[in-house]
């Protein structure tokens, strides 16, 4: 169920107009060191390239 | 028309008398011109004051949810052996039977608590359209005549022809006959001659930038007051105690930052995966003409490219975000 969810949710906030690579989802098992941190270096690198959200942001 | 006013009022009348249903649900002529308005009818006597025209908007499944969910909500308070089941009808068309069977595979309740008249439909006015056409002028007298509204404002009157003045939703329809009934007026209207592009809008507006995107939906979005009509009139939203209710936690703020509004409008759509069944209650009932459903078909239109499903198309079917088939695509998911 997640699973489907989370892809109709991806490509629905890419529809509305939020950068898609902002949303990110993947499976990563406890013992699974090495990808773990290869999956987090490639998330910081995608959203470094975004650079800061300015959408959805709510300004206290 | 006036033949299938005819036959539903017989069959509701009946359906009383032979006491099948203890409520009906169904339009009756409205009190301003060119309306019609849900009504609620216990007394046979009372079945005369049933319509079913191009001027009934409403999705009634919302009501029957409602009276339903009430009445099982009474009978909490009487002791067990004198609980009483109660029968609603309902006068149903594609759509609010597509959203019956979502009630009905969501649990919502039984198929016999209710009775589905089922009517032809060939599409409603949308009076935000209608409005439009007759360059906002009050509208002081309405007829409909044929294929064609005869209108009287200050300006004169005005013939619009009905195809002019239907909503959105309904010049792409796929749904216009009941998908299940139990009696059925009338003939089968015959199929809607747009609905091969239905899904046109949505692949206009994919086909643009990110940024233009985002600039259509706030701009949108900052039209919305939050009245929260669109929930109250949606058949697809029952939840007793709605996320923008809840205190603990607090989804969604309270204030007017137009973030808040975007948010909770995102998660109100986002909620309609593989649920929402294009009725338009949502934007008929929208004072502030918010396009929503341009985001609504966008999450038909992906349940159908990805699950090969469609809210209430067909009772045999399981809500899409409930199972799981093997050959779903896995493109979203993040390999580096």
């Amino acid at each position: 169920m997640a699973r489907r969810k989370f892809a109709t949710l991806k490509r629905f906030l890419d529809y509305i107009g939020l950068e898609g690579d902002r949303t990110i989802f993947t499976w990563i098992s406890a013992s699974e060191g090495e990808r773990f941190a290869n999956v987090i270096k490639g998330v910081t690198a995608k959203v470094r390239a975004l650079g800061p959200a300015s959408k959805l942001v709510k300004k206290l | 028309m006036e033949n299938i006013d005819k036959k539903l009022r017989e069959e509701a009348k009946r359906l009383l008398e032979e006491k099948r249903v203890d409520a009906l649900v169904g339009y009756e002529t409205g009190t301003l011109p060119l309306t019609a308005t849900p009504c609620f009818i216990t007394n046979p006597e009372d079945a005369e004051k049933l319509v079913w025209n191009a001027l009934c908007t409403q999705n009634l499944a919302k009501y029957v949810h409602d009276l339903i969910s009430q009445h099982r909500e009474s009978q909490k308070r009487v002791k067990p052996e004198d609980r009483k089941k109660k029968v609603f009808g309902v006068v149903a068309r594609g759509c609010t039977t597509r959203s019956i069977i979502l009630h009905l595979q969501e649990r919502q309740y039984a198929r016999d608590e209710i009775v589905i008249i089922g009517v032809p439909c060939t599409g409603y006015v949308d009076r935000k359209q209608l409005s439009i056409l007759v360059n906002g002028e009050d509208i002081q007298e309405g007829a409909l005549e044929g294929d064609q509204l005869v209108v009287k404002t200050i300006a004169g009157e005005k013939r619009i022809p009905l195809q002019d003045a239907l909503s959105g939703n309904c010049l792409t329809c796929k749904f216009n006959n009941p998908v299940i009934c139990d009696v059925m007026i009338g003939e089968k209207a015959p199929a809607i001659a747009g609905a091969a592009q239905e899904y046109a809008e949505v692949e206009a507006f994919e086909n643009l930038s990110t940024e233009e995107r985002w600039a259509y939906f706030t701009k949108e979005m900052a039209k919305c007051i939050r009245c929260y009509a669109c929930r109250q009139a949606c058949p697809s939203c029952y939840c007793r105690i709605c996320f923008v209710e809840q205190s603990q936690p607090q989804w969604v703020g309270l204030g007017e930052d137009a973030t808040d509004t975007q948010v909770f409008q995102l998660m109100r759509l986002f909620h309609m995966v593989g649920r929402c069944v294009d009725c338009g209650s949502c934007i008929s009932v929208c004072p502030m003409g918010v396009d929503l459903r341009k985001f609504l078909k966008k999450l038909d239109k992906d349940v159908l490219e990805l699950f090969e499903s469609r809210a209430g198309a067909s009772m045999e079917d399981v809500p899409p975000l409930s199972i799981f088939k093997e050959h779903d695509k896995e493109d979203f998911i993040f390999n580096p």
